[in-house]
Formats: C-alpha cells, sequence, structure tokens
C-alpha cells in the first residue's frame, strides 16, 4: 500500500483562523506535491473537535485510506485524545497521527499574523516529517489479581482490610508484632470525647479474625516483592523464624506501618532519667489501663503536673499535630480524678485544626488549669525552665510531667521504602504521589501509604486514609478487568547494552532491571511510564523510547530548525 | 426494587472532581453537578497552592479537562439540586439547570460576545474587584470555556430593550436566546456532597474596618489581586489602581471567635500571601499578626519557617478580639495587644484578613433538600459513632472535603477517595 498522509488543519473558529492565515497555509501545503513520494490530501476545517469535525476526519480517514494523519490545531492537552479517539475508529493506528500546536504555540502568542502563519507552515512540516517515521504500537492487555496485602496491622491497616476483603477480593494483612491493633491497642480509649471505647477496636480486630477473605500472619515481615500494579510477587517471613517463607500474590500493596514517639532523652535540653516522674502519651495510657488513674510510680496522687507541648518539634522539623488535642484531654482527665490537682499547660502554638477542638480547648480552660505560652522550655528532673511569651525566665517545680512528643517514623521505614521502591519525604515518613491531589499513592503505582506511614495523624483521619487507599483500588483493580499498560516506553537493544547498569540508578519507577545471565539491563514494560530519563543516561545509546525515538525528534527538530 | 449503579455529586471543586474520575475508572456514570458557570471548585482561584507552590491551574485544569471529556460523567453547570426522593440504592433525583443561553457544544469560547454587550455588572467571582458583562465567564481560563447570560441583567432577556449584540458577534450560532430553564430527574444509587466553603462575611466584625477603609482586603480579594488571570492580570495594585503597597499586615484567625473553630489552612494561607508579597515587592514590609500557629501537615512547618526567616516578620497578639483597625494619614493604623498585653500598633498601607471559613452558601436549603443533619457550625455532620466514616445521617448521603469542614484540598481529597470507597461498597453489596 502506498503511503498516503492526511494533513488537516483546524481554524478553532476564529480563534486560530484570525490569528493565522489558514489561506496561506493551504497554499504553502499544496506546494508539496512531491513531498518525499508520498501522497498528500491536505484540507482545512472550521472546528475538527466538534461533533461534525470528528465525523469529517473519521471519514476522510477512511475514504482516502490515509496511512498517517497530521492535524495542526491546539494543544495536544485539550484535544489529543479526541483524535486518537477518532483514529480508533478507523484502521489507522492511532500511532501514526501526529498533532501540532498552532494555537497556543502560534495564534495565540504571536501578534504578527504573517510571522505566526510562518511559524504554523514550518511547524506543519516538522510534524508531516515526524509522523513518517511513527510505527504503530498496539495496546497489550494484562490480566490483574485483585488481592491486596497490607503491612501493618494497626487501626489503619485493620480499616484498609475491612474496607476491602470481599468475596472478589482477598486481603493478606501481614503485623510484625504478634497481635492487630498497633499503637491504638495501647490507648485507654480509642476516642473519649466522641464516647468511642476500645470496645470498637476489639471488635474490628474480631471482624477481621472471623472475614475468611482476609488472611492475617502476625509475627511477620515483608521480604521481598517484585512486579506492578496488578501482578505483585511477594514473599513474607516468619520474624521467629526467617526460614519460613510464604510467597503470595497480590495486585496492589497498602504500607500501613505505623509511627514511633521520639525519644525524649536524644534532646539536649531534656535531662531526665529512667525514674523521674516523667511520661510521654503511651506511658499515660499505659498507666491508665493498669490503675485507671494518674499517679506517681510511689502510688501517691501528684500535686502538680505540667504539659509540656512540643516536644521535639523543633528537631523533627514538623508539627505532629495531635498532640496538643492529646495534651488537653489528658489535663481535663487529671483535673477530673481530682480537681486539686494543680495542673499546668506550657505551649507554643496551640494546634486545633479540627472544627470540634476549640470547643473542647474552652471546656478544658474552664476546669481551672494554668495556660502559658512559652517560647523554650528545659527539663531536669521535674523542673521546668522556661521562657514565657514576654521574654520573661521562670521556673515551675511538679511533681510529674507529661510530654506531647513528636510522632517520628517508625524503625525499618527506609529499608521497607527501598524493598517497594517507595519514595520518602524529608521528614522520612514516606513521599505522596502528589501531596495535593494524589495523597495517598506513591510514585510506584500500585503501592499506597496511609497512617502513621504517611505522616502524623489522628486516628479518625488514619481510618479516612485506609479508606482513601481502598477507594483507589476499587477504581484501579477492577475483579476480572485487564490492565493496559503504558504504551509508549522504553526498549533496551540487548546488542548495544553494555550492561553498565546506569539506568538502574535513574529510573524513578524502579521498571528496570539487571538479567545477571546475559549481563544487560531490561526494561519491564509494564512498569515502565515512558518518561525518558534512561534513554538520556545510557552511555552506548543503547535504550530507546517508543513514539519518541532519536530519528522521530530528529525529523521534527531538523524541520523546525531549518 | 429499582437499584442504581449511578451516582451523583454535588459539587465540582477537588473533591467532587477526584470522585467523579474515580467512579468513572470503575465504570459507574455520574452526575455532577456544579452551581457555577464553571468547573474547579475553590483552588481555581488560587494562583499557586501552598507548601510546594504549585501553579493550581496546572494542578487542577488537567483534571477539569479530564471530567469534561469524560463520557461517564454529565456535567451539568449552573445547576442546582432541587429534590430528592427515595433512598440510598435509589434516589430519584431532580436537577433545575438554569438556562444559560449559549450552547456548550457550539461555542468555542472566542470571546467576540463579551465586548459588545453593552451592560456592566460586578464580577462577584473576581470577588467584586472588577466587572463583566451580562454575558460572562468569570474569569480567563475557565473551564467549560463557554459564557453564560445573565437573565436578570440582559437588556433583551429582561425586556428592556431589543438587544441583539452577542447573538450579532457569534460566528457559530451558539447563542440562543429563547432557551428555557431545564428540569432534568436522574436515578442515582448514592449520593456525593462536596459543595465546599465560602469565607466569613468581614464586614460584620466592626473594628476591623473591612468596606470602610480601601486598603483592607480579605484572603480571597488578595488571592484574585494576585492571580495572573485576575483583575490586575496579577500587579499588585490597591483599590485605587495606582498605588503599590510598601508595607502590608496580615492578621490571622479573623473571625474565629465569631466561629468557634479553627480554619485550618490560613496559617497556611497567610504564610503563602507573604511569600507571594516577598517575591512581587522584595522591598516591602511584611507583617503577620497571629495568637497560635496551626501548620497541621509534615509538609508546612519547613514553609513556614522559610516565610518567617526570608519574608515576613511574625507579630503575637495576645487577645484577637482586642484588634483595631483604623486610617490615619492616608495610613491603616492596626492596633492590638502585645506579647506584654499591652497597647501597641503598626501602620500600613495593607491589610489582608485571614477570614474563617464557613460552610458554603445554600447549604442550609441543600440540607433540607437532601434531609442530612449538619453540625452546630453548619458544616454536614459525620457519624459521631461511626468513626472514620464520611456517611452523613441519611444512608447512602456521604459527604467529602469543606462541606464536612475547613480542610486543606489533600485532605478533602483523601475524604473524596473514602467517600469512593465507602460508596463502592454500598453499590456492590
Amino acid at each position: 500500500m502506498s503511503e498516503k498522509i492526511g494533513i488537516y488543519v483546524c481554524e478553532c473558529g476564529p480563534n486560530i483562523a484570525s490569528k493565522v492565515d489558514i489561506e496561506k497555509i493551504m497554499q504553502e501545503l499544496a506546494k508539496l506535491e512531491d513531498y518525499k513520494d508520498k501522497e498528500l490530501v491536505i484540507k482545512n476545517h472550521k472546528l475538527l473537535c466538534s461533533v461534525e469535525g470528528k465525523k469529517f476526519l473519521e471519514d476522510e480517514i477512511n475514504e482516502n485510506n490515509l496511512t498517517h494523519l497530521v492535524c495542526a490545531a491546539c494543544s495536544p492537552r485539550d484535544h489529543d485524545t479526541t483524535f486518537i479517539n477518532v483514529c480508533k475508529k478507523t484502521k489507522l493506528n492511532p500511532y501514526l497521527y501526529q498533532m501540532v500546536n498552532i494555537r497556543e504555540q502560534c495564534a495565540w502568542i504571536i501578534p504578527d499574523k504573517e510571522e505566526a502563519t510562518s511559524k504554523a507552515i514550518r511547524m506543519i512540516h516538522a510534524g508531516m516529517d515526524r509522523v513518517l517515521y511513527q510505527q504503530p504500537l498496539e495496546e497489550k492487555q494484562l490480566d490483574s489479581n485483585p488481592d491486596v496485602l497490607i503491612i501493618g496491622g494497626g487501626i489503619a491497616g485493620m480499616e484498609a482490610a475491612l474496607t476491602l476483603a470481599s468475596k472478589d477480593r482477598a486481603v493478606y494483612l501481614i503485623e510484625k508484632t504478634e497481635k492487630l491493633g498497633g499503637k491504638s491497642a495501647k490507648l485507654k480509649e480509642l476516642l473519649p470525647r466522641q464516647g468511642v471505647t476500645l470496645n470498637v477496636l476489639h471488635q474490628k480486630i474480631s471482624d477481621i479474625q472471623s472475614n475468611r477473605f482476609i488472611k492475617v500472619f502476625t509475627n511477620t515481615e515483608l521480604d521481598s516483592i517484585v512486579g506492578f500494579l496488578g501482578n505483585f510477587e511477594i514473599v513474607i517471613k516468619d520474624m521467629n523464624d526467617p526460614d519460613n517463607t510464604t510467597e503470595l500474590l497480590a495486585g496492589a500493596v497498602v504500607v500501613a506501618t505505623g509511627f514511633d514517639l521520639m525519644d525524649v532523652s536524644s534532646l539536649d535540653s531534656y535531662n531526665i532519667k529512667n525514674d523521674d516522674e516523667v511520661y510521654n502519651a503511651l506511658e499515660i495510657e499505659e498507666m491508665l489501663s493498669l490503675n485507671g488513674k494518674i499517679l506517681m510510680r510511689n502510688g501517691k496522687e501528684p500535686a502538680s503536673v505540667a504539659l509540656i507541648h512540643c516536644i521535639g518539634r523543633q528537631k523533627v522539623g514538623y508539627c505532629s499535630k495531635v498532640c496538643c488535642d492529646y495534651l488537653l484531654k489528658i489535663a481535663k482527665l487529671i483535673k477530673d480524678q481530682s480537681p486539686k490537682i494543680e495542673v499546668t499547660e506550657l505551649y507554643k502554638h496551640m494546634c486545633l485544626p479540627n472544627k470540634h477542638d476549640e470547643e473542647f480547648y474552652e471546656q478544658v480552660k474552664g476546669k481551672g488549669i494554668d495556660f502559658i505560652k512559652i517560647k523554650n522550655a528545659e527539663i531536669t528532673g521535674t523542673t521546668i525552665n522556661f521562657t514565657d511569651i514576654a521574654d520573661a525566665k521562670k521556673k515551675l517545680d511538679v511533681d510529674m510531667i507529661i510530654v506531647g512528643t513528636a510522632m517520628i517514623p517508625t524503625v525499618g521505614t527506609a529499608e521497607l521504602g527501598v524493598e517497594l521502591n517507595i519514595d520518602q519525604h524529608e521528614t522520612g515518613f514516606y513521599q505522596e504521589a502528589h501531596l495535593k491531589i494524589n495523597p495517598v499513592s506513591t510514585n510506584t503505582d500500585g503501592v499506597f501509604v496511609i497512617g502513621g506511614a504517611h505522616g502524623p495523624v489522628g486516628i479518625t483521619e488514619s481510618m479516612l486514609q485506609a479508606q482513601a487507599a481502598a477507594g483507589k483500588i476499587f477504581t484501579q483493580l477492577i475483579p476480572g478487568q485487564k490492565i493496559i499498560p503504558e504504551v509508549k516506553v522504553s526498549e533496551i537493544l540487548e546488542a548495544y547494552c553494555t550492561g553498565c547498569q546506569t539506568c538502574l540508578d535513574v529510573c524513578g519507577y524502579g521498571a528496570i532491571y539487571f538479567d545477571e545471565d546475559k549481563g544487560i539491563s531490561i526494561v519491564n514494560e509494564a512498569i515502565c511510564r515512558g518518561c525518558g530519563n534512561c534513554v538520556g543516561s545510557c552511555p552506548s545509546g543503547s535504550i530507546r523510547t517508543r513514539h519518541f525515538t532519536n530519528p522521530q525528534l530528529y525529523q521534527e527538530v531538523k524541520e523546525a530548525l531549518r | 426494587m429499582d437499584h442504581s449503579d449511578n451516582v451523583l455529586i454535588i459539587g465540582s471543586g477537588v473533591a467532587g472532581m477526584e470522585a467523579s474520575l474515580m467512579f468513572s475508572k470503575a465504570g459507574k456514570k455520574v452526575t455532577l453537578v456544579e452551581k457555577l458557570s464553571l468547573i474547579g471548585g475553590k483552588t481555581i482561584k488560587n494562583e499557586e497552592t501552598f507548601p510546594n507552590m504549585d501553579c493550581s491551574t496546572c494542578l487542577v485544569a488537567p483534571i477539569q479537562q479530564e471530567i469534561l471529556q469524560d463520557g461517564n460523567i454529565n456535567v451539568l453547570t449552573s445547576s442546582l439540586v432541587e429534590a430528592v426522593k427515595g433512598e440510598a440504592g435509589n434516589f430519584k433525583v431532580t436537577i433545575n439547570k438554569k438556562a444559560g443561553y449559549v450552547d456548550l457544544v457550539a461555542c468555542l469560547g472566542c470571546g467576540m460576545c463579551y465586548p459588545v454587550c453593552p451592560v456592566e455588572l460586578i464580577n462577584e467571582w473576581e470577588e467584586n474587584l472588577t466587572n463583566k458583562k451580562a454575558i460572562y465567564v468569570p474569569c480567563a481560563g475557565a473551564l467549560p470555556n463557554v459564557p453564560v447570560i445573565n437573565a436578570e441583567k440582559c437588556l433583551q432577556l429582561n425586556g428592556t430593550e431589543t438587544c441583539n449584540k452577542c447573538v450579532e458577534a457569534c460566528m457559530f450560532g451558539a447563542i440562543n436566546m429563547t432557551e428555557k430553564d431545564e428540569q432534568i430527574k436522574v436515578n442515582v444509587g448514592a449520593i456525593l456532597v462536596a459543595t465546599g466553603y465560602d469565607m466569613l462575611d468581614v464586614s460584620t466584625i466592626k473594628n476591623l474596618g473591612y468596606g470602610k477603609y480601601p486598603g483592607v482586603y480579605t484572603a480571597m480579594e488578595f488571592e484574585r489581586l494576585f492571580a495572573a488571570n485576575g483583575p490586575t492580570e496579577g500587579e499588585l495594585v490597591l483599590r485605587d489602581g495606582k498605588k503599590v503597597p510598601s508595607s502590608i499586615a496580615i492578621v490571622h484567625c479573623v473571625g474565629r471567635s465569631q466561629t468557634h473553630y479553627c480554619s485550618n489552612v490560613c496559617c497556611m494561607t497567610s504564610s503563602k500571601h507573604a511569600h507571594f508579597l516577598h517575591h512581587k515587592l522584595p522591598e516591602a514590609k511584611i507583617y503577620n499578626i497571629y495568637s497560635d500557629i496551626c501548620l497541621p501537615d509534615k509538609t508546612y512547618q519547613k514553609f513556614y519557617e522559610d516565610v518567617k526567616a526570608h519574608s515576613s516578620e511574625f507579630i503575637y497578639q495576645a487577645d484577637r478580639d482586642k484588634m483595631k483597625i483604623s486610617e490615619e494619614k492616608g495610613k491603616l493604623k492596626v492596633e492590638y495587644l502585645d506579647n506584654n498585653n499591652k497597647d501597641a500598633f503598626i501602620q500600613v498601607d495593607m491589610v489582608i484578613l485571614a477570614n474563617a471559613l464557613i460552610s458554603a452558601l445554600g447549604s442550609e436549603e441543600l440540607k433540607e433538600v437532601l434531609g442530612i443533619d449538619h453540625d452546630k457550625f453548619g458544616f454536614v455532620e459525620t457519624q459521631p459513632f461511626r468513626i472514620g466514616s464520611v456517611a452523613t445521617s441519611k444512608p447512602g448521603i456521604f459527604v467529602a472535603g469543606c462541606a464536612e469542614g475547613p480542610k486543606d484540598i489533600q485532605n478533602s481529597v483523601i475524604q473524596s477517595e473514602a467517600a469512593v470507597a465507602q460508596i463502592m461498597s454500598l453499590l456492590n453489596r
């Protein structure tokens, strides 16, 4: 079959037509009669993206038996998909079509009509030259596994498991300790203000244990994982018996490994011995669970308690966002236990970001608690030397200190991140795919991060994040539905690859692996997104990204720069 | 009984858009109702978003485009939900789509119709900082890029005189003055309320001088003033159109004593405004006046520290209710109680009031239509005993984003994704 290029110039109503001389373009293109011995069909249209315009284009492709198509119109951002969909209705492979942007890149930015027109003509030429070097590409369809691996059996991981598990979707929940519940299980009550007791947590644990679509592995951690969204091959291991491994297959992974509390002894301004009456939140909760009261080590009630906010905040560089509300809760609890205990709260900034927090703050303030806004504080035993907001240096001696310490990433976060190929934020927590618009996804498709592993969070937020990850999985990994990976991916030409492995370092998606037997690098096409990093890094020029090959780009650039 | 697999989403901000695209991916049909003529919500009013200073348009425009081109999503702009009958799994919804008088398919957004329109109106979308015509798009870059006609003000439509100027100017015959409001009925299995927020009217707080002194702005007014597609195309000049401010005070927590909650985002918004100002007016003196700084994300403190170090002085005020703003010799005098509980003041050219986020205008009416509970602040209440749930008091109706309470973009998106999970579980049951 002889090659026949269709070139269609869209006027976009007055958007292009009033700023670019369409007639001149048509005249110039008409002069290209013997263009590389190809047949040309050259037409303009008032509005190619309209219903009528799309039909026109479809008929043109069919009636003229076009082998290549160039649409000179707006930004591909607006209508590339529109024209690809037109191609898909015809015999023309959509990768043999090229869009040329003569609106945003000509009509709208060049005031001089003649100049705009001449640039438009040149860009159309460039598109024509390029399209001849394009190759038809076919979309692949891969089977996908809807099952999910959840790492971490705290409140976030459990919520994700309960939301996701169904007869169409198995959930594997692995937990490194011997039981489910995470940090929440250490609380006296789950959310006392809302009247939510620990029974809710216990109910969730028993719901998980009785759910036949959830398989729980305690004392277990991830050993290795390879694969991509829809097809992960996973090995987990028994932490007490590392040789005892289990292989699992899943389509997605939810990371819910939780947080730790910062170790106060690592801070210069805190000189505390083990037997000092200084407690962090988890120690207080343990104390409350044991004897239901806040008491000193000698079993007596303290006469005075100081609660200090923001411990370690400056060092970690972020606000842990739940501590203010938490310490208010403890202050109220102490006053409810015995109104005669003197309670002082030393805070820098009262951070109450949820709508019902302020009301609670007002309620606690009414309990006769002394709130002091400070600039900094030093603790030695149960003595606090602090500078208040008016720059006065003061000293406070109390029987007991309760500290709101920073939440930090849990031990092993970095190693797990490497194994899963997910990035860490500079704070050490995992990094979102996009902080704003893709907040529970990561840079690796199919791997999601929720709860304390994501950053400091409260219980309600952790559960919402768990459901958000479930929502993403429900809509990305539908049982029985095939996955269509990116077509415009990189490929490594075996003959040229020297096995230097430079490409492995620059790949942001973990899509390249090294084949020890052959001594070359290989692209996993299901993971590759076609970013082209590897192409630029390859010293032997052995990598190309489909649809963006050197000859294609060269032809386009050559004409554009002529 | 009939069961519908379709979803109604009310509100097309980041939360509504995210949920729409997710449902579409899962093969559900979505009706997306938006009361304004453009989609994108409040995010598109911002030039850049904190803390990474991502360009908002670059963030949202691809999502808007995807929504408009998605075959599973029926976008109804200029529309309100009028009635909802039935129950979870089978709601019968009546939507009123206000006539816009411009054909969404035929119109290209070429803009030929505005200059010929003889009617000048205040542009509320631009926070009243500029004018628009009776046929208008609220701002450059609005999507869908199709104007609507204000029927009450259009000379032809309100019967003042025969005016056909825009119809004549349109070369696509896209304007149809005989269009009528349309009643659309849809059946859905679940409803997501994502109606967002509005800002507290600060003219109700008398001692801050808003509305009295032209140099006093709200946070959203400043946002539009700074925006490249805004009324001054991003040129920072005061209301007289000439004066460039050389000193600016940004006041935090405005209206918090009235609302009785922290609005969650204003400390970061105010830090962002200081950052904007410092970069556009490097010589200007910038103050942030605060009582407590609230930075509820792992990424926020670093940005605040950076602003504090390079862009703005942060002044503590002991009592936000004691602030008073007046005008003296062409300067704005901002009086406050300082860290020693003593009277203090600064003099500036411009004041930006970081006012509280409140539930969106019209949510009272919508609450009645839907039959859902609100909390005492007017936000949609989720069920307190079902922690982590975004279900409202009425089965089958869910909430996401600022309709539930003030929050930043990422937490709006998280709630929206969570709502998708809860709705998918309900529909697939």
